[in-house]
């Protein structure tokens, strides 16, 4: 369903100079899989879910998404998937119903099928009770279910939740996450980025572990146990962080060392 | 919980091309939002309904006020009222005297009734200050003196009054025309005393007779104030829904639920563009309703135009309507595209500020006094529009028609221009995602040297452009003084060619970018194409010399202006050939093809960028010229440059074009004048000066045209120093994208 191979994107940044906010990441994710992007924040985990929602296009590197190429038919890709933000992000003018209809009707769906379909999500998600509230009078709760609503209204066979239980009280998220377990069963494609280690020991099939850009270490969530050899999961997350620091900073000496190699053969010369 | 699924829908829908439905779906979604907001509607329905009432409401009482209150006026010293005729009549005016004697309260005072014991002057200023009386009129005693020049200062008759109290400068008005007419009195009595036939003091008299249709009349007023109102009203009601509806969604967030949603950019461009058209629109026909049904009723009552000035004939009035769309939708897609570089609201606000003052000379020109449809005025995007409703109102249709291409013509190119940057602001990721950073100083002066890259960035091409337009503008400010000799010449010349356009290019390419040769655009072309320059350049000079005809003709130099030319102009013809092909041909083809062909167009053409290159390089070139008609036609040449500069990759043809073109200017004159007798086949001497043959004409025209085909067989090529963003399949990346944090 998706398949991401040495996707990498630069940023100009002003204080950094040119950026690379993610750096040749690979992985693939199947149908009934959920798939976990783990990473403190500005790990990359929302720069890889825009590319994959065509928000953004890759500076380098393939992601298909449901056979489609991200860069070539975004308009095929983001027919088939759903996204749901951290921001919650729903107009404040427009009520749940209203919202949920217009992107049901932006994906072109006929009008008695959508009626239905609404019928039977809004019963799903218990969102009826504040089906004609406006945006700007919604709980973040309420807010977060009209975002997933939105997002599967089309019924998308992949969705990607970019740190969709950010702010969330505990029983709005635990909800929330049943909701994704339960579409893992009737065979969605998941990936699901978060910085809460809980969540994805819970909840995914398969774990990127993403820092500065780069995806650490991929596999099961036993797999990620067994090859570290670290039975605690956060210890094994805060190792590779560490590790990838420090490798990070000798790379950065040895580049340096090199370069005043280079210079004092070119003075010598 | 388990989820049903949903019925599937056909992804064959998902075409590059704008689907109809999903434009029409985004755009009542956007006038559905935009018409829950109160804040929008106060401001485009509800205040242009009230807002005219309102002001009306408050000039009718003003008027009223003017009209209806009584005036207290105090007289003091009619004792010394003896000769001339009467001005008073028992407690008030004479009747014939005073337009309404029931508005006047007269209260008189002889000189000794308060002399005897105060201060005059004190006195009855205290009762103007303390509003015992509005008015007071003093006849000094020396006013009845037959000894006493009647022009003389101690004779005047003071009126005092103040001026910060309206009932006071009511009075006064009043009073003035009273006495006004009582001074017409003496002068006709004085005149009968004198023998003097007072009819023959007036040999003829005046009839004004107005010749216009009545369309005309009753049009005049209209014809002018409408647009005017619409226009402003059009850009205003543009402008808060374009900042809502971009910018707001970005701060709200919603902006990249709509991106993720099968919307394509250019369907959420035209469904919002649609929506932001439609409230300017209704904007500025409730508002230029609202103002025609107060004002015509206000002025009515108060007689304004003496009554003249009735409601406008509706029927003619509808071409605004015709008119409105075509600006409306241009007001609206620059307001989009504007407000698309906004991260938030308050910051759209701010951007579109300066967007206002820039359109509004657009709109006021037309309104001022002379100004009327013809082929120049139709050439100025807005201004044209404007004028050629004016005519259609008026019911001059020939007229209009006569215009119609041009403006059409000029207002379908704007919107052109228009629309399509706001779609590719929506396809600008650092439009859309950017601007997160906080600017500092230091930190903006380590990136500008840390990422110096082979040629400049768009921002420094523009920054360049705009410090040689400055600096052009203030240096021609200084020039005060017409050059004398070719010492004067030399420096009228050299400075700003120099000083102002080379020297800032060089130090900004020297000091931006690693390489000058690449950043100045300097390389070498195919060798075809220098000779073919040359060649293009001298076929070429006659059509720019017919341009520069009819420019002239279009948008006449005044009198005034050549006159002032003409010592410089004389000079030149004066001063040595080889020099002046110095000073006029090779150091403004250096300099300016240098800057603008150079290094400001290779910047522009950076990031798919070579339209904007080509448009914004002709019109910097063009602005750069300051007279208004050479900069048309440097703008026209510009475009050619900026294209040829744009195929061969190089500055180098176009410096050669540049110079040939400038080289024959200056020496027409001679050529016709030379003694050698093929001259004659291309240039003869008129009366009017040196003039191309009309046989060397077509065929240059033919031989440039060829030239031209030449050059546009060329591929347009993309150098190695623009190259900077290339990715591995070729495609051009927005490496400028800043950072959108994950």
């Amino acid at each position: 369903m998706i398949h991401v191979q040495y996707l990498t994107k630069t940023y100009e940044d002003l204080s950094r100079g040119p950026f690379i906010a993610v750096d040749k990441v690979s992985f693939k994710v199947g149908s009934g899989e959920i798939f976990g992007l783990l990473g403190p924040n500005g790990a990359g985990k929302t720069t890889v879910l825009r590319i994959l929602s065509t928000v953004l296009s890759p500076t380098s590197g393939i992601a298909t998404v449901a056979g489609f190429d991200v860069a070539r038919n975004p308009a095929d890709v983001r027919h088939h998937i759903g996204f749901v933000s951290n921001n919650t992000a729903i107009y404040d003018r427009m009520t749940a119903w209203e919202m949920v209809e217009y992107f049901g009707r932006l994906h072109g769906m006929p009008p008695q099928k959508l009626k239905q379909r609404l019928e039977d999500l809004f019963g799903q998600l218990r969102m009826n009770e504040f089906r004609d509230i406006p945006g700007a009078k919604m709980s973040t709760g309420m807010k977060q279910k009209v975002s997933i609503a939105r997002a599967m209204v089309h019924d998308p066979p992949v969705l990607i939740f970019d740190e969709a239980t950010l702010g969330l009280d505990v029983l709005v998220a635990r909800n929330l996450l049943s909701v994704i377990r339960s579409l893992r069963e009737s065979g969605k494609c998941l990936i699901f980025s978060t910085h809460i280690m809980s969540e994805v020991e819970k909840l995914c099939d398969q774990i990127a572990i993403m820092h500065r850009g780069r995806i650490l270490d991929t596999g099961t969530l036993k797999e990620l146990r067994d090859k570290h050899e670290q039975p605690d999961f956060e210890e094994l997350f805060f190792g590779l962080l560490s590790n990838h620091e420090q490798q990070e900073t000798s790379d950065w000496n040895a580049e340096y060392e090199l370069d005043t190699a280079i210079e004092t053969v070119g003075v010598e010369k | 919980m388990s989820l049903s699924p949903a019925p599937k829908v056909r992804a064959s829908e998902c075409s590059g091309k704008p689907r109809l439905q999903a434009i029409w779906l985004i755009y009542i979604r956007e006038m559905r939002d935009q018409l829950r907001d109160r804040r929008t509607l106060f401001t485009i329905a509800i205040l242009p309904i009230l807002l005219y009432p309102l002001v009306g409401t408050l000039l009718l009482q003003i008027a009223q006020f003017t009209r209806q209150h009584e005036t207290s006026v105090c007289l003091v010293g009619t004792d010394h009222l003896q000769d001339g005729p009467p001005l008073l009549e028992g407690e008030s005016f004479v009747e014939s005297l005073a337009d309404d004697k029931a508005r006047l309260k007269v209260l008189q005072y002889r000189w000794n009734d308060i002399a005897s014991s105060k201060d005059v002057a004190e006195e009855t200023s205290s009762w103007v200050r303390d509003g015992t009386f509005d008015i007071v009129v003093v006849f000094p005693p020396e006013f009845a003196s037959p000894n006493q020049p009647a022009n003389s200062d101690t004779a005047a008759v003071q009126l005092l009054y103040n001026v910060g109290s309206d009932r006071s400068m009511v009075a006064r008005d009043r009073v003035e025309s009273i006495l006004g007419n009582w001074r017409g009195g003496w002068i006709e009595s004085r005149l009968v005393e004198s023998g003097i036939d007072v009819e023959k003091i007036n040999p003829f008299r005046l009839n004004d007779i107005d010749i216009a249709p009545e369309r005309t009349r009753e049009t005049a007023f209209w014809s002018k104030l409408l647009p005017f109102i619409m226009l402003v009203w059009a850009m205003t009601g543009a402008f808060y829904p374009a900042i809502d509806l971009v910018a707001g969604e970005k701060e709200r967030g919603t902006l990249e639920t709509l991106l993720c949603s099968p919307a394509l950019r250019s369907e959420i461009v035209w469904g919002k563009l649609g929506a932001v058209t439609s409230f300017s629109m209704f904007t500025a026909i409730l508002n230029a309703g609202s103002m025609l049904v107060t004002s015509s009723f206000v002025f009515k009552q108060i007689g304004v135009g003496g009554g003249s000035i009735g409601p406008p004939p509706l029927t003619p009035m509808l071409w605004l309507l015709v008119a409105l769309i075509p600006l409306a939708t241009l007001f609206s897609a620059t307001a989009l595209a504007v407000a698309a570089m906004a991260k938030s609201s308050k910051e759209g606000q701010y951007y579109l500020m300066p967007l206002m003052m820039i359109t509004l000379p657009l709109v006021l020109l037309p309104m001022l006094p002379g100004t009327t449809l013809s082929a120049g005025t139709s050439l100025i995007p807005v201004t044209g529009m404007f004028l050629l409703v004016r005519a259609l109102v008026e019911g001059q249709y020939y007229f209009a028609l006569l215009h119609l291409p041009l403006v059409i013509g000029v207002t379908s190119g704007c919107l052109w221009l228009a629309v399509t940057w706001a779609r590719r602001q929506f396809d600008n990721e650092s439009v859309l995602f950017g601007g997160g950073e906080q600017w500092e100083l230091n930190m903006w002066v380590r990136h500008l040297w840390r990422d110096r890259q082979t040629a400049a960035s768009p921002a420094q091409a523009y920054a360049c452009g705009a410090i040689i337009l400055m600096a052009l503008f203030f240096g021609k400010l200084a020039v005060t003084q017409a050059p004398q000799g070719l010492a004067g010449i030399s420096k009228l010349v050299l400075t700003p060619q120099i000083g102002m356009i080379l020297a800032p290019t060089l130090l900004m390419a020297t000091m931006l970018t690693t390489s000058l040769r690449s950043s100045l655009r300097i390389r070498m072309p195919h060798w075809t194409t220098l000779p073919l320059a040359v060649l293009l350049g001298v076929t070429l000079h006659p059509m720019y010399v017919m341009l520069a005809e009819w420019i002239s003709f279009t948008y006449p130099i005044s009198e005034q202006a050549v006159a002032a030319m003409k010592p410089f102009t004389d000079q030149i013809s004066a001063a040595p050939w080889l020099t002046i092909l110095f000073l006029m041909a090779l150091v403004p083809a250096l300099c300016e093809e240098l800057a603008f062909r150079g290094f400001i167009f290779g910047g522009l053409v950076r990031e798919r960028g070579r339209l904007r290159a080509v448009i914004i390089t002709a019109l910097m070139f063009g602005i750069s010229h300051g007279v208004l008609q050479q900069s048309i036609a440097a703008t026209i040449m510009g475009l050619l440059l900026g294209w040829i500069a744009l195929r061969t990759e190089s500055v180098l043809p176009g410096i050669l074009i540049h110079f040939t073109n400038n080289a024959l200017s200056v020496s027409m004159e001679r050529i016709a004048d030379s003694q050698w007798e093929g001259a004659v086949m291309f240039v003869t001497a008129t009366e009017a000066g040196p003039a191309y043959q009309p046989m060397w004409i077509v065929t240059s025209a033919g031989i440039a045209l060829t030239c031209i085909l030449y050059f546009s067989t060329l591929p347009p090529k993309i150098n190695e120093s623009e190259t900077d963003y290339l990715d591995i399949d070729g495609n051009l990346s927005d490496s400028t994208t800043t950072l959108a944090t994950a």
